[in-house]
């Protein structure tokens, strides 16, 4: 009745957009949300670590440093399952285009950086629907530096203090998001992820998003 | 189908983990407490350790369950979540340092909660793979209406133990009867799964405490260490 080529097996549609922090994610998620709305769909966006009452202990774990490599993963794993099951699959039940920024592939490739079997990883999601479609943006981890540097600041997690790769903060930054890339890389092809250049203009990447939903959204 | 995890092996610590499991009632918690003393006394050095108890995530689940807000399987890994504080920072360095680690309930809770919960048997062994396997797991076996009579002699049964979550039942009591006669059901089929020592929990304390030192000394004998 939607007109959707889903491959979910609901109504609806899950797009994700992958990449580190500083690739750019929000602003094309923000910028993809409206196109779509314009074409008279009904959008929902829901981000990584936000369910209601699990983020706010992962915020608290983190900030007392309290996490080791397992508790970590369960705690995300647990964010998920609390928002997959009250927002992302009710909304894919009723028919709306959910817009993911981060999914599973992100607990993949951090857990696997923190020493965790992928097997045991992969099956804390197993119930995950695969998404109709995943951007994933590239960016060269010395862009990220300086783009992470000039806006936010390094952060303890983010540049993964805590598996304990370097004292120095931005050596760690680097060898961590180095890491992380490298798992990226990995997953690109088997979970056929449609790679954009993180690189180029605002402007440049959303065409290119939109030009791929294009192909699965009833739009002329 | 069992994977290659660290909790499908013996594992190679001096300590000795020693667990107890079964329904609530069954009168386990006061077994374990006078093992303890009893351990204690003979100059053991024994550290106990309690289900959901964990500072990183207790309070969060403890609200949550208050508001009655979260899946099964959210609730389940909120609890493996707890598990994996207490066993990184109580029970493994407790096993290293060459203690006897006291186990009010592991992660067989958790197999038959879960499951009771419709949560996939295999899905949750997994999840548990990073467990340690304990050398000793005693089951205490109580019927559910024992459990209900004891539990509830002046209180009504609370609406996570009756697994009122699951609309079983609008009657707590009723609810509370059909959801342990469930993890019961899940306990018996671990027996053999797991090995659990089977013991009958409508036994006098005092039968049931020599019961549970033999046991216990027969395992500590192996590692090697009379009482």
């Amino acid at each position: 009745m939607s007109g959707y080529k889903s491959k979910n097996g609901y109504e609806g549609l899950l797009i994700v957009i992958e990449g580190t922090d500083g690739s750019g994610k929000s602003t094309q998620i923000g910028k993809l949300k409206r196109w779509i709305e314009d074409q008279s769909y009904g959008v929902m966006v829901s981000e990584w670590k936000t369910s209601k009452f699990i983020a706010d202990a992962i915020n608290d774990a983190k900030e007392r440093n309290l996490l080791n490599a397992t508790t970590f993963s369960l705690l995300y794993a647990a964010d998920f399952a609390d928002r997959f099951e009250n927002i992302i699959l009710p909304a894919l039940k009723a028919g709306f285009v959910v817009i993911l920024d981060r999914y599973v592939y992100t607990a993949f490739a951090r857990d696997v950086v923190r020493g965790h079997d992928i097997e045991w990883v992969k099956n804390l999601y197993e119930y995950a629907p695969e998404p109709d479609m995943t951007f994933y943006l590239d960016v060269p981890v010395e862009i990220l530096l300086k783009r992470i540097i000039g806006t936010t600041g390094l952060d303890y997690w983010e540049s993964g203090r805590d598996i304990g790769l370097s004292n120095d903060f931005y050596n760690s930054f680097k060898m961590y998001q180095n890491k992380c890339l490298d798992e990226y890389q990995k997953m690109k092809s088997e979970y056929g992820f449609i790679s954009i250049d993180g690189t180029l203009s605002e402007k440049e990447i959303h065409k290119k998003i939109i030009s791929n939903v294009k192909n699965i959204l009833d739009v002329v | 189908m069992k994977n290659k995890t660290r909790f499908n092996e013996m594992h190679n610590f001096p300590g000795t983990l020693i667990c107890v499991e079964g329904i609530d009632g069954s009168g386990k918690s006061t077994q374990l407490v006078i093992l303890r003393d009893w351990l204690k006394s003979l100059k053991q050095d024994v550290i106990f350790t309690e289900w959901n108890s964990s500072d990183l995530i207790s309070q969060t689940t403890k609200l949550a369950k208050k508001k009655n807000l979260l899946s099964p399987k959210t609730f389940s890994l909120l609890h493996a979540v707890d598990f994996a504080d207490r066993l990184e920072q109580v029970i493994i360095p407790a096993l290293k340092a060459g203690f006897i680690v006291l186990a009010d309930r592991y992660v067989y809770t958790a197999f038959a909660r879960d499951v009771a919960r419709g949560v996939d048997a295999d899905w949750v062994r997994r999840v548990y793979g990073f467990a340690i396997q304990p050398d000793l797991t005693l089951y205490f076996r109580v019927s559910e209406d024992v459990s209900l009579e004891r539990i509830c002699a002046n209180r009504s049964p609370k609406f996570y133990e009756a697994g009122m979550d699951l609309k079983i039942s609008a009657d707590p009591y009723e609810s509370y009867r059909i959801f342990q006669k469930r993890v019961n059901d899940e306990y018996k089929k671990m027996i053999t799964e797991y090995n659990l020592v089977e013991i009958d929990a409508n036994e006098s304390i005092h039968k049931k405490q020599l019961f549970f030192r033999e046991e216990v000394k027969k395992v500590l004998a192996e590692k090697g260490i009379i009482l």
